[in-house]
Formats: structure tokens, sequence, C-alpha cells
């Protein structure tokens, strides 16, 4: 039986395990001593710990524990603390921002107030994992592109939950934490907006997706399919012929007449991840606030084709109103209900 | 050595069928209903309608009365203040076609003493025969004002009941926010903004708002058993130009399903009998969930009476009953001639999908 060789680490080369260069420490300490894992050793390193956790990273496991726990716990009330509602609806349950009518002032806990709190807290863990991600690359004597590589997915969560509904003045602008809840809020932003296929940010968010994906796609393949030649020995092949390298390099020179390099590969999956969050957040903020129908917009620049009708317009004007009246006053905010509302 | 040899294709398989396990099998057919090329099509399952199509069947239709009786059921019976129009025995015809559609088939309130008391089938005492005097006057009121909605088709009793006491597909107060309210009172469906930049509008429907709107339109498209593109073009939502006829019969419909809870249904609140255990049975959105459905609910946990919405009579097809015309049988569907009003712009409707129901 044929064996593909690639889906998992083949060989797990042991040493002892190693708790890295020292390095000065003052403040903090690596801690969790090294341990093995054969399973995780499968798909990355065998060897786990130890970490450095450093002050920025416990603060934001603390709010970032908080911030889960007031969202789940609100989803277990929201089943009336049923454990066994809570597994079976978690794709339905939904803490949901404040309603639009609060505007931006803090509401009751039950009304929207729980949901301020939970992303006020997970803002904080996840500008403090930033932090601790630039103090870390510092830390190594790398460069700082992971930072900000993670500040373009951050400027695109705090503009969907925090930029945004600041410039529109209203928390309950922003998106809820829930499974489904958040999915059908992107498909009612966009149908309130016009539709977002025609904001060309959306289009250039998309792009990119859909581009870093081909060329993850492209890259880990053309690795893995060298890797017989050592090709993910990179620095050591670059400069020889016949190496893995080489014959990945010119695989593409090739077969679309141009090749990246072992480095700009790097660089092109870096900026198409980069921008598709950047180009995203964009589009998100001029949403609502500049532009208020994106087709009508898209319609105005002549982005928007016009094909042959196929049917004659429908008219609304056509049909009548015939509500009537109603029968009985309405007592409280629900028609016909007897006075005192719930019984 | 081999034992502990894994196998993708297994797991594959299995993720496979797992995330596939939701979805009908092939094959689909797809009925286009637009310009080529614009994913303005129904797509339906065959397979699933011709499953489902016998739930959809009308029943055959009772024994027609004598067409030379000349008597008038309002000479001859006492308090007929809806269908005294009939002849005697097409009124009898009436009963006994509204027993067969709506009452108990076995136990105690099976047949006529559903709603009659037996020893003066006149007496208003039971509160079903209030229910369904003002029923009728709802299924005149369909088939002679609301044309433009049911066409020449019409309703009758069965439309909704199916053999079942109170409807399946009705709806109940939640909280006041609910988006099927627009069945009743509420005007404020629409939020796109017809200008294309912020500075041009003044439109302030939210995000939330729009949530809700998208709500009653999932309530509409389950209803009808089609997507959104049957009424809409879904690049353009709330554009008129752009939209299919069947855009301006639902528009209707849903006016008539405002008249109707609100001149029909809301006036019976207090003739139906108190709500038992009707808290536990609804769903967030106001409807029975699916294994309460057959519980004959007429109110809900906040007192409110049974309201309609389009699932009520459609029950899952784009035509009740798929279109096949039943109130024809029955004249006592129908308002005394005089009284009937001349029926409102007709619509324009084609079938997208021609289901033979009889192959």
């Amino acid at each position: 039986m044929p064996d593909y060789q690639n889906l998992w680490t083949q060989v797990q080369v042991r040493t002892a395990p190693d708790w890295g260069p020292p390095i000065k420490e003052d403040t903090w300490t690596r801690q969790f001593p090294p341990k093995i894992s054969y399973w995780l050793g499968k798909v990355g390193d065998w060897q786990v710990g130890p970490i450095y956790l450093g002050w920025t990273g416990v603060a934001s496991l603390i709010f970032g524990t908080l911030a889960f726990n007031i969202i789940g716990f609100n989803y277990l009330a929201q089943v009336n603390w049923n454990v066994i509602e809570f597994v079976r609806l978690l794709p339905w349950l939904s803490l949901d921002p404040p309603a639009p009518g609060y505007g931006l002032s803090i509401p009751p806990m039950a009304e929207g107030g729980w949901w301020l709190l939970a992303g006020f807290f997970l803002t904080v863990s996840v500008l403090l994992w930033w932090v601790r991600l630039f103090r870390r690359a510092r830390a190594h004597g790398m460069g700082n592109h992971l930072p900000w590589a993670f500040a373009s997915a951050i400027w695109l969560f705090l503009v969907l939950g925090f930029i945004r509904p600041l410039l529109m003045g209203a928390w309950g602008e922003a998106v809820p934490f829930g499974i489904f809840s958040h999915l059908d809020w992107t498909a009612a932003f966009s149908i309130r907006y016009g539709n977002l296929f025609y904001n060309p940010f959306h289009m250039l968010s998309i792009a990119f997706l859909y581009g870093s994906a081909l060329l993850f796609a492209m890259h880990g393949a053309t690795i893995l399919a060298t890797a017989k030649y050592g090709a993910e020995r990179e620095i050591e092949q670059i400069t020889d012929r016949g190496t893995g390298a080489e014959r990945s390099a010119l695989f593409w020179r090739w077969t679309m007449g141009f090749n990246a390099t072992m480095e700009s590969i790097h660089r092109w999956a870096w900026w198409f991840a980069v921008l598709t969050t950047l180009t995203g957040g964009i589009g998100i903020l001029l949403t609502g606030t500049v532009v208020d129908n994106w087709y009508l917009w898209g319609q105005k620049h002549g982005l928007v084709p016009q094909y042959p009708a196929a049917w004659e317009a429908a008219d609304p004007a056509t049909v009548p109103e015939r509500s009537g009246q109603l029968q009985m006053a309405p007592p409280d905010t629900f028609p016909g209900l007897p006075a005192g509302g719930a019984r | 050595m081999s034992m502990h040899r894994f196998r993708p294709g297994a797991l594959v398989a299995l993720v496979a069928a797992v995330s596939l396990a939701g979805c009908e099998l092939p094959p689909q057919e797809s009925t286009q209903n637009g310009f080529r090329g614009v994913g303005m099509q129904q797509v339906y399952s065959p397979e699933r309608l011709a499953g489902t199509a016998a739930d959809h069947q009308v029943p055959d239709p009772l024994a027609p009365s004598s067409t030379t009786d000349s008597s008038r059921a309002g000479d001859q019976y006492q308090n007929l203040q809806v269908l005294g129009h009939l002849s005697n025995g097409e009124f009898v015809r009436t009963m006994a076609a509204m027993t067969e559609w709506v009452a108990p088939k076995t136990g105690p309130e099976a047949g006529c003493v559903y709603c009659h008391n037996p020893a003066n089938m006149a007496s208003d005492e039971k509160y079903t025969y209030k229910v369904a005097k003002q029923m009728l006057k709802m299924t005149h009121a369909v088939n002679s004002e609301w044309t433009g909605h049911v066409a020449q088709t019409g309703v009758t009793c069965y439309t909704c009941h199916r053999g079942n006491q109170v409807p399946e597909g009705t709806w109940f107060y939640t909280d006041e926010n609910q988006s099927l309210r627009h069945y009743l009172d509420r005007e404020d469906v629409r939020v796109q903004t017809d200008a294309a930049l912020r500075s041009e509008s003044n439109n302030l429907a939210s995000v939330n708002q729009t949530e809700y709107t998208y709500g009653l339109m999932i309530s509409m498209s389950s209803a009808l058993g089609v997507n959104c593109t049957y009424c809409h073009n879904s690049r353009a939502f709330a554009d008129w130009e752009q939209s299919p006829a069947q855009r301006l019969t639902a528009l209707r419909g849903t006016r008539m399903v405002r008249d109707l809870n609100i001149n029909h249904m809301l006036v019976l609140q207090d003739v139906w009998p108190e709500a038992k255990h009707a808290k536990g049975h609804l769903t967030g959105e106001g409807t029975l969930k699916p294994w309460h459905v057959d519980a004959n609910i007429s109110r809900g946990p906040l007192g409110d009476g049974a309201k309609l919405q389009c699932s009520t009579c459609h029950q899952g097809v784009y035509k009740p009953l798929y279109g096949q015309p039943m109130a024809k049988d029955y004249p006592g569907m129908y308002p005394a001639p005089q009284a009937a009003e001349v029926p409102m712009a007709t619509e324009g409707d084609s079938m997208p999908t021609q289901v033979s129901l009889n192959p």
C-alpha cells in the first residue's frame, strides 16, 4: 500500500528536554519544566514547555478568562442554569450588546451591561497579549512582524466592537458574542447597509483572504513536495544546485514563468494576511458612517451591472393597506392584551 | 506496525458523513425565475416534495347538495348569522364538512358536540361555537376582500385546520420586539436607505432592527418552502424594480394577515380558554415548538390569543395545498353574493415550481 510520508512528522529526534539558552530573568522566569509529548511530536515539536508568561501574559489570561466566564455564565443563565440545555443550545446562545436605544451609555447588566464588561475584558486581554508578543519579539532579538500582523487583526476586532460603535453612537451596533448570533449579525449588517459585496474594501479583504489561502496552499505544498530533498532546511540549500530549494523555485519558474524566493514567499504571505483584516477594517469603518447603502453607492460609481428585466417590475403602490383598527385599545406595548399584561 | 497504521480515508469519510448529515440527498431540481446567471432560482428536492405531498392533498369534496333546493337555511334554523344565505341542504353539508375539517374524531368532544349543545343546536354557549362563527366571517372576508392574495382559489377551514382543532403554525406574544409582530401592528420592516451616503439620509435603523426584519423574512421563507430569491433579487433586497411579482403577492399577504389578526383573531382573545402550559411550548420567536404543534394551544403564556402568520395557511408550500381549488366546492366559504365586494387587483403570479400531485 502506498504510504504518504508528509501527513505528520515521521521521525521524532529525541534528546533530553531543553530549557533553552539562559536569559536575564530579573522580573520573571521561565516556568513549567519541559515535558515530552509523543502526539504533539506528530504535528510539531515533541517538547512542551517551558513557557515565559510574563506579567502581560498572566494579566491577559486573567482578563481573557473573565470575559470567557462572563459569556459562559450568561449563556447558562439564559437556559435557566440547565447544563444539558446549555450544551444542546450552545450554538444558538448569545450575549448581545445593549439595545440601540442605550446609545453609548452604560446599560443595566442584564440588558447589555454584561456584554459591555465582557467586551472590555476581552479587549484588555487581547491588547495585553499584543504587548506580550511585542516584548517577546524584542527579547528574542527578532523583527516586529508578528506583533504588527496581530495588530492588523486587532484593528478589525476594535473597528467591529469599539471604534465603529463609537462613531455610530451606540454599542448596539457591535457584534454579539455567540456562534450563530455573530453570523446572523454579519448577514443583517450586510442587508442593512445595502449589500456589503459592493463595498470595495470588502472586495479587497476577500481577495486577500482567498489569496492568503491560495498562497498558503502553494507554499505548503511546495515545501512538502521537496521535503524529501530536505527543502525545509532552506537556509543550507539556498545557494546550492539541485537541492530541494532550487527544485521548488524552478518548479514555479517553469510553471508560471515567475517564482518567489525563499525569503519573499514569506513576505507575500505576511502582506496578504495583514491586508485581509486591514482592508476589512476600513470597509467596516466606512459602513454606516460614510456610506449607508453600498448597492446604491456601487450603482453611482458604475460597479453594478444591469440585466435585462425578466418580469414586469412590481409596484407596491398598487397594494392597499387594509389593516383596520385595533378592536381593543392597546393598554401597553402589546396591542389587545388585557391591562396588566402577563397573567 | 500495521496495527497502528492510521487510516486517513476512514477519518475523511466520517467527517464527510457527519457534516453532510443535515443535507438533502441529490438530485435537486432548480427553476430559474430571473435573468440567466444571476442566481434568481428556486432549488428543491423532488424526493422531499414527493414525501410530503400527501400532507397537502385536498380531501374529496362531500357529495353535493341538491341544486334545485330553493330553501334558505336562515328561514329554517335559528341564530344563523353567517350562513343564512345557504340552502338547507348546503347548510347541513357545510356543517358536516366543518366537522370533518376541525372537530376531534374521537373522545367526548367528537362530532357536532365540539361546538354545539346537542339539546339546543342554536345556542352559542360553547366557546367553540363563537370561535367557529368568527372564523367563518374571517373566511368570507378572505375569499371576498383578499382575492388579490388568494385569487379565485380561495380558502376553506381546511386550508389552515387540516383536521386540527387549532391550526398548527400560529404564534403568540413573547416580547414586545418579536419579529412576528409585523403580522399584527408593526410597520418597521424596511431598514435599507434609499441613498448611497450617510450624509444624504437620516435612516436610524440599526443592525439590531435588521435582525428582526431578517427573522420575519425567514418566517415567510420557511412558511412557503422557498428561498429569498422567490420574492427578491438578493443583490438589492429593497428594490421593487428588480423584484419578482411574488413579492407583491407576499405584500398583499402580510396586509391580509394583519387585517385578519386584528379584526378576527384578537376579538376572540377572551373567548378562548385560559392557557395551561403554553409557556414551555413556545420558541423564542413565539411559534409553537415542533413537538407541541399538535397540542391545540389557542392562548399564549401572556394570555393573548392565537395569531396567524404565513405558515398557518401555507404550511411549507408556496401555495397552500399546492393551489388546488377547494373553496369552489363549498358555497358556505363565501359570503352572501350581494355582500361580496369587487375583488382587488389580481396577481400576476406565475408558478415557478410545477408540482404534479397526480402523476
